[in-house]
């Protein structure tokens, strides 16, 4: 993005922030859910591998798995952005007739919006969050290598999240009901996307059905890069390739839905 | 003018319950749609659910001793509290967030009933708790048919009042949750929070940390709306039943004490 885009987004970006601040008790919402969802599954696994002192298949070992478990919210915590909720409040509301004044693409500006909450959401939860399991339970402690795939495969992740959360969003212009929604988008993209369980432990159909869905690179790629489940130089730039496929393509799908949401807008009174 | 006695009074908010009850299921046939995707949604969260436990099954037969189909009775048994509450509670929820903020929580104290039953009549028989009620039916008699669990008369009898009090006991932390909203002017995180907790409660408590089962069981007591009845029913294990009515008892009180006391303290906004 060239400097005078970067000027025109960055005050949704700074006002986002602002308005996040005020509003400080979501973060500890966040960090209990996640500790919360962390810790069902990890209760739930340790039960597990107390039965099978083999280990799992697919090579997971327990600390390899809590690991997993563990980033997996984190993930799910940073592409959390609210981009879903606000578009749909503004479309219920009437207010999107307001934001289609201003001259700035839509989307890009709840792109800038959403960004400081995945990042402040990343600082001041998942840090702590990780930092909490990393003291209760044995982890595994990823390569340089791995984290710096992690960190690329992280960004594409999020941007995969904010088109998946801009469809959702946009849902409000077909219906009222936008908590079903985002209950759906709550469940069934998590579970695909490899949130509550990686896909080498599913069995073979859904995974097969998981691999060709775009929520897999939400967190079972970047998870898969960190803790080096690939085959080699080769495996790692597939995973990153689809992924960035992915995000380009949802991407495109928003635009393209919200061109034709645009389309259909009626907002009541002057 | 006598005031009516008790059983009157009971019988006029029955009446009452069942006629707005009725305006509700008239609001479901006008969203339809909305009505799909809200029950929908909750199937699928507890199919999602149900597909987690498949895969730790396929990896071992046992986990802390329960096997899969038990594990799936529980889940399912615990949803049938979560449902029942979800449909007659869920208006706690904005109560929570921005009644009481906002000022508008006055409209339920110039009302000729009870204050919390005006509050929740706002949204009796939300229809969106279907889902997880009938999904929690269907999930417990499967499982129930494939351990061939057969309950006696006495276990039949006790199976509805279980489902009661699990309600009342999750409607009541939902009450006193919220109530907090008197003080605080916006407890949703707090209520959110409690909620969350209970996440715990539809796995066997027997997996997690003694200081957890501690917590879930006589703190925030979870355990009386699935685990306790379930294991009841499964194994018939009843050393804790009393534990149970006790403990909803408890919470009924204490809920309906906060209340009072935040209602007592609530002052309109001047407008």
């Amino acid at each position: 993005m060239n400097a005078p885009a970067l000027r025109r987004y960055a005050p949704f970006a700074a006002s986002s922030l602002q308005s996040l601040l005020q509003y400080r008790s979501t973060f500890l919402i966040n960090a209990l859910t996640a500790t919360t969802a962390v810790g069902v599954q990890v209760f739930l696994w340790r039960a597990v591998y107390a039965g099978r002192p083999g280990g799992l298949p697919g090579g997971y070992d327990l600390p390899r798995l809590t690991t997993y478990v563990l980033l997996a919210q984190v993930l799910g915590l940073t592409q959390a952005s609210r981009v879903d909720e606000e578009v749909s409040g503004e479309v219920q509301r009437g207010d999107i007739a307001v934001s289609l004044l201003r001259p700035v693409s839509y989307p890009l500006s709840r792109f800038a919006t959403g960004l400081p909450v995945s990042l402040t959401n990343a600082a001041l939860v998942a840090v702590p969050v990780v930092a909490l399991y990393a003291l209760l339970l044995p982890l595994t402690t990823p390569t340089w290598g791995g984290m710096l795939l992690f960190a690329f495969s992280a960004a594409l992740s999020l941007v995969i999240g904010f088109g998946v959360n801009l469809l959702v969003g946009l849902a409000g212009f077909v219906t009222t009901n936008i908590w079903g929604v985002r209950v759906v988008k709550d469940s069934v993209v998590a579970f695909f996307a490899g949130q509550v369980v990686p896909l080498s432990l599913m069995p073979g159909p859904l995974a097969a059905v998981a691999r060709v869905l775009p929520f897999q690179g939400m967190v079972d790629g970047p998870l898969r890069l960190l803790l080096g489940r690939y085959d080699g130089a080769a495996g790692a730039a597939g995973i990153l390739a689809v992924q960035f496929g992915w995000a380009l393509a949802l991407c495109a799908l928003a635009a393209l839905a919200w061109r034709g949401a645009v389309r259909r807008v009626e907002v009541l009174g002057g | 003018m006598s005031s009516p006695g008790p059983l009157a009074t009971a019988a006029r908010y029955a009446r009452l319950t069942w006629h707005l009850s009725a305006v509700s299921v008239h609001r479901l046939t006008e969203y339809r749609m909305d009505f799909l995707l809200g029950a929908g949604g909750l199937v699928l969260r507890v199919v999602c659910q149900a597909a987690v436990v498949g895969m730790v099954f396929r990896q071992t037969p046992r986990i802390a001793g329960w096997n899969y189909h038990e594990v799936l009775f529980l889940l399912g048994f615990s949803l049938l509290p979560r449902g029942l509450d979800r449909m007659f509670t869920d208006q706690l929820w904005v109560m929570a967030r921005k009644l009481v903020r906002n000022g508008d929580f006055f409209r339920y104290l110039i009302r000729p009933v009870h204050p919390l039953f005006a509050l929740l009549s706002e949204r009796f028989l939300y229809p969106d708790g279907f889902g997880e009620l009938f999904t929690g039916a269907a999930l417990t008699w499967y499982a129930a048919d494939r351990l061939d669990l057969r309950l006696s008369a006495v276990q039949w009898l006790l199976l509805p009042l279980l489902v009661l009090c699990g309600t009342l006991i999750l409607a009541s932390v939902k009450t006193l949750f919220a109530s907090l909203a008197f003080w605080t002017t916006n407890s949703f995180p707090a209520l959110y929070a409690a909620n969350q907790l209970g996440d715990f409660s539809g796995y066997p408590l027997d997996l997690y940390h003694p200081s957890l089962r501690w917590l879930l069981t006589w703190l925030l007591p979870y355990a009386f709306t699935a685990y306790v009845p379930a294991t009841c029913l499964l194994f018939g294990r009843t050393g804790m039943l009393p534990w149970l009515f006790a403990v909803t008892a408890a919470a009924v009180t204490l809920a309906l004490v906060v209340w009072h006391r935040g209602v007592d303290r609530y002052e309109m906004t001047g407008s």
